[in-house]
């Protein structure tokens, strides 16, 4: 029995007004994922990778087209639910960490489960045991510019994890980190896939990270042009 | 969830702290300002009040022109022992006396002479409590009041008790004065009104009075209604056939006649408009720093429009951030309000203690809780205001531009 599928994307349309001019980052852009997929989204830059992160992340809505979670459409929410689909069901890390510099590892952590109304207690216990899983432990109190780039990604994959979302949405995530750094964050998303059975969607332009991925789909001018499924 | 947005407000408040610290400085200028005015208000509004009660609402006053706003002893309008005796006759009045008032030279042994009203009173046993009605509790401090006999004796304010206030030496019971180089004994001193007028005054029998300056009439008179009469009715009544006794036609008498009520609200509005006009000019600076806190506020969701974003990606709602920010600019009202208060506080103490000192203890600021909680809430209300529009522009951030923001 094969798994359900989790995200679906069809034939969406994104378009940009630059003036009088319309630039169409996302052409027909059709995808999908099933639950426990991991699958790389790999394309060079231009091609509408960083669109295609807003859309599935439900950080923005299409012009044009139908995305669903779970089979329900939620190309036309409002921005309130879709901050709540956000928060519960997805979880981010971004290229650039994208950690709030003026709280401590621990609070970054807990951040989303405030916004979920998580008690105190239960965010405090959640965000300890996250930070202890990606080996900060010992960083907990620490502030983002305390920490190395690899400290800092790894803080964001514990926050990512705060509120236990069914899909990992990775965009770039070894982009500003060294290869030795980058291997490892790479060890720890395969992880969350493994022993944690989570969807885990990559977004990159690398050609060796996108090989971890179970499947890789190729993105130019916002349409997906292939998809490649590896052992 | 309130807890963490304020904790996490307050961590970024405390970050930036020179720029919150600037803001704060604005806001708590002018609450500074407004508790400190409002307090003096106040003040003199109890101690009107104070005044009243002591001196009872059942007074009407005779006062030659258009009531106080003449000086005494300026007038050459004056009332006869026959015009006493008139009023004393109209229905409704219980008691009456007269009250003679001249600025004269004073000297005290070799010092510089100085020019006080000299007051002459009636020290007849049955006039004794409407006078001492008049003077609203003041009671004396030193000495004796005066009595019937009593010529070339005063009593004295409490400002011939100070040195350097009246006299470069300080007068004592017993001391000679000279009014218009005419010896006078010193009987007595009064306690402090609080306004330096009053309290530079001295005192003497009506006998005493006519003696030195050779007037005989009075300048103000002043009546007890009886307790069965309403003193407004009483004043009308007095006045029409007051009028009509001096043959004067209507509405061009030269005396007026005021209930003391009359007298004390023309007095409390004027406090109050004066205070008023000083608090709208205080105001004018919390305009100027919610203008800056509105400022600041936009500052800093520029500065931090990425986090924005960032808290948008991970489930912030729009009314979440909308708190964050609002939250922020109330907590630097608030605090400008707080320390804003503990100025006005302290402002207003020195301030009644340098007014006290130029003989003006009048001025003494009371801080009714409600001003203290007025202040505070005004002052959280302009900064939470002055955010509104910074954190609606912030909540509102579409989270993709808010993420790509550098």
């Amino acid at each position: 029995m094969t798994a359900p599928t989790i995200i679906k994307i069809v034939d969406v349309w994104k378009t940009y007004k630059m003036g009088d001019v319309e630039v169409h980052a996302l052409r027909g852009m059709n995808f999908e994922v099933k639950d426990g997929e991991f699958v790389a989204i790999m394309g060079p830059s231009g091609s509408g990778k960083s669109t295609a992160v807003n859309m599935i992340g439900a950080l923005d809505i299409p012009t044009k087209g139908k995305i669903y979670l779970d089979r329900k459409d939620i190309s036309k929410l409002s921005e309130s639910s879709l901050a709540q689909i956000r928060g519960r069901r997805i979880g981010f890390i971004f290229q650039q960490f994208n950690l709030i510099p003026t709280l401590t590892a621990k609070e970054n952590i807990m951040l989303p489960m405030v916004f979920q109304g998580t008690p105190a207690k239960k965010r405090i216990a959640r965000a300890e045991k996250l930070l202890k899983m990606v080996d900060l432990g010992d960083r907990m109190d620490h502030r983002p510019t305390e920490m190395s780039g690899g400290q800092q990604q790894r803080v964001a994959i514990a926050r990512s994890l705060a509120n236990d979302p069914e899909v990992v949405l990775a965009d770039e995530p070894t982009g500003n980190l060294d290869s030795k750094t980058g291997n490892m964050v790479m060890d720890f998303l395969k992880k969350l896939h493994k022993e944690e059975g989570k969807t885990i969607i990559m977004v990159t332009h690398d050609a060796n990270l996108s090989k971890q991925a179970q499947r890789i789909d190729y993105l130019r001018d916002g349409i997906i042009i292939k998809s490649k499924k590896q052992r | 969830m309130i807890k963490d947005v304020l904790k996490y407000s307050i961590s970024n408040l405390w970050d930036r702290k020179s720029r919150s610290f600037l803001t704060i400085l604005s806001i708590l200028i002018g609450i500074t300002a407004i508790f400190a005015l409002i307090s003096f208000g106040q003040g003199i509004n109890k101690y009107m009040n104070d005044f009243g009660q002591e001196m009872g609402t059942d007074k009407i006053f005779l006062m030659p022109g258009g009531g106080l706003a003449s000086s005494p002893g300026t007038s050459n309008i004056r009332y006869t022992e026959d015009d006493l005796d008139f009023i004393k006759k109209i229905k409704g009045v219980d008691e009456i006396s007269g009250m003679m008032i001249v600025s004269a030279k004073i000297k005290f042994k070799e010092y510089r002479e100085k020019y006080p009203f000299v007051i002459g009173m009636s020290t007849d046993v049955k006039d004794k409590k409407l006078v001492k009605e008049m003077f609203a509790g003041i009671e004396m401090i030193e000495g004796r009041e005066l009595k019937k006999g009593d010529v070339l004796k005063v009593t004295a304010g409490y400002s011939h008790t100070v040195p350097n206030r009246m006299f470069k030496k300080r007068v004592n019971v017993g001391d000679k004065l000279e009014i218009n180089d005419i010896k006078v004994e010193v009987v007595g001193f009064y306690e402090e009104v609080g306004s330096p007028t009053d309290d530079a005054q001295l005192y003497m029998s009506q006998e005493g009075f006519k003696e030195i300056f050779d007037i005989e009439d009075y300048e103000y008179l002043y009546v007890r209604a009886a307790s069965d009469q309403d003193p407004t009715e009483l004043a009308e009544r007095i006045k029409e056939k007051f009028r009509k006794h001096r043959g004067q036609r209507k509405g061009e008498e030269d005396f007026t006649v005021q209930t003391f009520e009359d007298v004390m609200e023309t007095f409390t509005s004027v406090i109050s408009i004066l205070n008023g006009i000083l608090v709208l000019i205080a105001l004018i600076s919390v305009v100027v720093a919610a203008v800056n806190i509105a400022n600041t506020m936009y500052t800093s969701i520029l500065e931090r429009t990425k986090e924005i974003g960032i808290m948008k990606s991970i489930g912030a709602k729009n009314r979440f951030i909308l708190f964050i920010f609002m939250a922020e600019s109330g907590i630097l009202g608030l605090v400008g309000g707080i320390i804003g208060i503990i100025f006005g506080y302290s402002i207003a103490k020195l301030g009644a203690v340098i007014a006290a000192s130029a003989g003006l203890s009048m001025l003494r600021p009371t801080f009714p809780l409600w001003l203290v909680i007025g202040c505070l809430l005004f002052a959280f209300l302009v900064g939470a205001i002055s955010g509104l529009f910074p954190a609606l522009q912030a909540s509102k951030l579409n989270p993709v531009d808010a993420l790509r923001y550098e």
